[in-house]
């Protein structure tokens, strides 16, 4: 009964169509797949137990396959099936920005949408709230100074092209990489007043701070290269 | 004279910390490096030694603190303040030789205790800007409380993790500042 919970609360929202191409395309959507069903099963013991209490043997039982199936689709064993449930969930999370953001039909909107949905599955996902909690020796140095500026290249690299109908290429990669940075720093240490996987929140924070920031940028990008590239400036 | 001893013997624990790293660091160690007995250091830190590793971080934290205002407090605009401040943060994280040892080698020590740390770290950041806002803010309808404390969450961010920015670069530094800290608050 437990676990039949547990996979319920842990099981990613299902994403309309276009994100489930992306899933299947990154093989992560397939749930029948046997590699998925193992990422899934250990993502549930992650989150119950955290990382270091979690043995082959755990997911062995979780997902119902043979230590021998495991180590015929992981054969790194359970170090490798936690980079692959690591590297599965950032292209979920990505996948599902990617749909909100698409959708979204202006700079306010792309930066509010990603920002909540951003905000609502790190704040909701059940395996780093107990890594956080019980194990932060294990997870927070992948999350601080030099570990976290990878985090925000590769993330701003992510969400760039999002912004790119509106902004110059560099003003968009530092206007993504700020996103993701404020909804990390508010997700590291919450706000009294202000939950970013609340949309009138967010709505507010980025009418208060980020779209004037985001016009300063491109103002002082155009005062700096003398011959600005023609039309792409030119913003509804 | 209570305060010295303190003092002193927190010194002494982090001269330890800076050779051994922390967590071979003992009380033994700190009571020897400070020449008092272990009875003294169990009588300021009667928790033991975690209580004494977590003061020693809080202790360095303090002092980092306080150079970063002899650095800022007589900035005469929000700007300089945020610029001077940023670099001059930045820069001393980089050349703080035990932090970045010991980021190499006992991070999970380390960070929980100044995540920790962090989250009263930002408050007092904020507190520090609140006045230079008050002066400085022009936005309309600028709610001096809230941008104090989406400033101290942003400066904390760009100082241990400035991503793409290089904050080596002054005129980086200043478009930094007037875009994403700024611009909405001025």
């Amino acid at each position: 009964m437990g676990a039949a919970e547990a996979t319920i609360e842990l099981t990613p929202c299902e994403p309309p169509d276009q994100g489930r191409k992306v899933l299947h395309h990154l093989g992560a959507g397939d749930r029948s797949s046997t590699r998925v069903r193992i990422v899934d099963a250990t993502l549930r013991c992650l989150a119950r137990q955290g990382v270091a209490k979690t043995t082959l043997d755990d997911i062995a039982r979780e997902s119902a396959f043979s230590r021998a199936t495991l180590y015929r689709t992981f054969p790194g064993g359970r170090d490798a099936i936690v980079e692959a449930v690591v590297d599965t969930e950032v292209a979920r999370l990505f996948s599902s920005l990617a749909v909100v953001m698409g959708e979204a039909t202006d700079l306010e909107d792309v930066l509010v949408a990603g920002m909540v949905e951003a905000a609502r599955r790190l704040s909701a996902h059940r395996a780093v709230a107990y890594l956080v909690e019980h194990e932060p020796g294990l997870i927070l140095p992948r999350l601080a100074f030099s570990q976290m500026d990878r985090i925000l290249m590769a993330a701003g690299d992510f969400a760039a092209p999002f912004f790119a109908r509106w902004l110059e290429p560099d003003q968009a990669s530092r206007a993504a990489e700020w996103a993701v940075r404020i909804v990390l720093a508010y997700l590291a240490d919450p706000a009294p007043r202000v939950d970013l996987a609340r949309p009138e929140d967010t709505r507010h924070l980025v009418r208060t701070f980020v779209l004037p920031g985001i016009l300063a940028l491109r103002a002082s990008a155009e005062t700096q290269s003398p011959n600005p590239k023609p039309n792409k400036g030119a913003v509804q | 004279m209570s305060a010295n001893v303190r003092e002193r013997l927190l010194q002494a624990t982090y001269d330890c910390v800076a050779r051994w790293g922390l967590a071979k660091t003992t009380m033994e160690d700190a009571a020897r490096a400070a020449g008092v007995s272990r009875a003294t250091v169990y009588r300021y830190f009667p928790g033991g030694r975690d209580e004494l590793i977590s003061a020693v971080v809080g202790w360095e934290f303090a002092r980092f603190f306080l150079r970063l205002y002899d650095e800022v407090h007589d900035a005469e605009t929000l700007e300089e303040v945020m610029e001077r401040g940023l670099v001059f943060a930045h820069n001393a994280i980089l050349e703080h030789e035990v932090l970045q040892r010991i980021l190499q080698t006992e991070p999970e020590i380390l960070l929980p205790r100044i995540t920790v740390e962090a989250n009263e770290t930002h408050k007092l950041v904020a507190a520090f800007l609140l006045p230079y806002l008050a002066r400085h803010a022009e936005a309309e309808g600028t709610d001096l409380d809230e941008a104090a404390d989406f400033l101290a969450r942003m400066v904390l961010s760009y100082i241990g993790s400035p991503g793409r920015w290089d904050l080596n670069d002054p005129v980086q530094v200043a478009r930094l500042v007037r875009a994403e800290l700024l611009a909405g608050i001025r």
